[in-house]
Order: C-alpha cells, then structure tokens, then sequence
C-alpha cells in the first residue's frame, strides 16, 4: 500500500513543525517502514526546508509546499518553494573546521538520503528527496 | 523547547531541554548556555534525554556552547541523546568533540 502527504506553508521557523507532524503522520500510517529510514529522509527534509528558511529573502514572501511519498521500496519527498533560483550551492562535504557553528545542513541531508537534486521549474525552486527502503 | 537550568549556583550547570532542538531552539539554546557561562559556570551538562529531533541549527548551537565553556576554562558534555541525535552527531563527525554520554551522571564523572 502506497501513501501521500502533502502540507503547504509559509517558509518561517515557526511551519517547520508542520513537517514533523506531517512526517509523524506517515510513520504511525506506515509502522512497517524502518525506523532508519523515517529518521533518515526526516533529517534531510528538516535540513532542506531549513536552508530555505534561512535564505530566503527578507523582503519577500516565500511559499512552499511539500509531498511525502511512501512506497514499497522508497519514501520519496518533494519540497517547492517560491523564490529566486537558488545557486551557488556549495560543494558536497562537511566544514574542514569541526568547531565550525553552521555549514553542515545540505551535506547531513545528502548524507542521509540516497538521492538529492534540486530543480528550478516553472519559476519553482524543486528539492527532491529519495530515500531508498530496507529490503 | 523548554529549557531548564539547574545548580547555576556552582562551577557545574545541568541544562535539561525538552523538545526538538532546531532552527527555532538554537538560538534560545546558545543565548542560555552564554549566560550561564557568564555568571560563572563553567562545565555544562546538556542533558537530552527529552530530545526527539535534532538538527544541524541544534548541532551548532551545541558547538558554540562548547566553545564558550571551553573558553572559560571548562567543557560541556551531552548525556542521554537517542538514535537519531546520534546519528547526526556520527555523519558529521561531530562524535569526536562531543561525545555521548548515557546519563548525566556519567556525563559527570571526574568533575
């Protein structure tokens, strides 16, 4: 049995809550997907919604929406926002300095799932999440 | 997130949070551990046994705290973290400055 969840949200501190719940959701649905791979694809959406949050531009409204995909062999999570394209990202890895308070969020989400990309389609800014199941 | 600080009085500080430790935490997190350092504590037990989630904003508010105990001559250690706290401490390699403890008391020893 496959599962779909989706929530919108204005992208502030405040509405990362409403992942936590939505992904809450999903796990009480689906008791049968690890509990490895729900805290995994959870990390990489926190840190992604969170870099969004961060970066957006003060002056500007951003809107995202996001859809948690639960199937047989993956969780597959999708997160648009509005906003300017975002470029520059930086090299996939960890700071060199381990003391380092911030730097860390794109590389844990690419660590923590099988596949990250981000798009910029149609004017949207489009973060897919893979995550693929324990066998 | 709440966050309660206990035995400020002394050179030792437990602080107990209860809650995720994310974007929105962080900040209060770092601010709390900055003024209990300020008055006068310099070794901070973070005790995260009622932490279900905790990010990267979390991960480096907990950096910071380190730095500013360290600064004052002293250390700060976690105690009670679960599965996923770890995990985030083991991909970022982050294991190797704050490791952690099971309990706050074994956090404790030798202080």
């Amino acid at each position: 049995m496959d599962g779909e969840y989706s929530v919108r949200g204005l992208a502030v501190p405040e509405t990362i809550d409403l992942l936590h719940s939505l992904l809450a959701e999903a796990r009480a649905d689906f008791p049968e997907v690890s509990e490895v791979d729900a805290s995994m694809i959870e990390m990489a959406i926190i840190e992604i919604a969170g870099n969004v949050v961060q970066h957006s531009p003060e002056a500007e409204t951003i809107v995202y929406s996001f859809t948690l995909q639960v199937l047989d062999d993956r969780l597959v999570g999708v997160l648009e926002h509005s906003g300017p394209e975002v470029t520059g990202l930086p090299e996939p890895g960890m700071p060199e300095d381990l003391m380092a308070e911030s730097g860390r969020g794109l590389a844990l989400a690419e660590a923590a799932v099988h596949e990250l990309r981000h798009e910029f389609v149609d004017g949207q800014n489009v973060w897919t999440l893979v995550r693929l199941r324990d066998a | 997130m709440e966050i309660d600080t206990s035995n400020v009085e002394g050179k030792i500080v437990t602080v107990r949070l209860d809650g995720r430790l994310n974007m929105v935490a962080a900040p209060r997190l770092k601010s709390e551990i900055e003024a209990v350092v300020e008055a006068g504590a310099t070794h901070v037990l973070v005790d995260l046994t009622a932490v279900p989630f905790m990010d990267s904003s979390g991960l480096g508010a907990l950096i910071a705290a380190l730095k500013k105990a360290r600064q004052a001559h002293g250390d700060l250690r976690i105690a009670g973290a679960n599965e996923q706290v770890i995990t985030v401490l083991k991909l970022t390699n982050l294991d190797r400055v704050l490791r952690p403890y099971d309990t706050v008391e074994e956090a404790s020893d030798g202080w």
